[in-house]
């Protein structure tokens, strides 16, 4: 199993989730968070900010369903039409074990929304 | 050495850190997270309601939104990984939908920031 880790900004982590959620993942762990890119940030005159505020969305897929994802979250998160600085990032990690607390059960990949 | 990821309610929080402690867990991170697990969110619904639509608010308590939960993470050595597991699960399943998941990712690496050790090392008390 994988994990999605995608930072994207905060005005379209609504557009993000309901697309997730459209394209049958409706599992969905939001976190806000404050960040900076490889730009170092955004500098308006004198003043430089480089604690841009973003979203970061995780969902835990199955191994098959990796680059449909990326792909959803890629096309929806992205300004413009050929993007802009700021859009954000998506990290891919693996997921070794994961259990389902009501039910006491390990889950397996095939269960797996 | 293994990142166990419990996504837990919020409610069960001072619960779950009983249980690590009893557990010999002591080092945790925990943040506030939002989420909706595998029940339906419609945001049809959820605009319409916003704008004011009478069957859209009757709808309202039927889906699922995004959820405040706790979100608790500890780095184990791979062997004490079933105990934080069952640690967690025993307090915080109650059989309804919404107590939470639990992941378990590799870590490659790890540095103690106060001595500039990695590896095992790290996760030895003092």
């Amino acid at each position: 199993m994988i994990m999605i880790r995608s930072i994207v900004r905060p005005e379209k982590a609504d557009a993000v989730l309901s697309a997730l959620m459209d394209a049958g993942f409706p599992a969905v762990t939001k976190i806000p968070v404050v960040g900076r890119g490889k730009q170092r940030g955004i500098k308006i005159g004198e003043v430089t900010y480089d604690e841009i505020p973003k979203e970061m969305l995780i969902t835990v897929v199955k191994e098959a369903d990796k680059d449909y994802v990326i792909k959803v979250v890629l096309e929806t998160a992205r300004t413009g039409t050929h993007g802009s600085y700021g859009d954000g990032k998506i990290f891919v990690s693996p997921v070794e074990e994961v259990y389902t607390v009501s039910s006491g059960v390990k889950e397996s990949e095939e269960v797996l929304v | 050495m293994k990142e166990v990821m419990a996504i837990v309610r919020m409610n069960k929080m001072n619960a779950t850190k009983k249980a690590l402690a009893d557990a010999g867990i002591n080092s945790m991170t925990a943040k506030d997270v939002l989420g909706r697990g595998k029940g339906l969110v419609d945001f049809g619904v959820l605009h319409g309601a916003e704008k004011g639509y009478e069957e859209a608010i009757a709808h309202l308590g039927e889906t699922q939104r995004l959820i405040p939960k706790r979100m608790v993470t500890v780095i184990v050595p791979e062997s004490q990984v079933p105990r934080v597991v069952q640690a967690v699960m025993s307090v915080n399943t109650t059989g309804k939908s919404g107590d939470g998941k639990i992941f378990v990712l590799p870590v490659t690496e790890a540095w103690q920031v106060r001595t500039g050790k990695t590896g095992q090392a790290v996760l030895d008390d003092f």
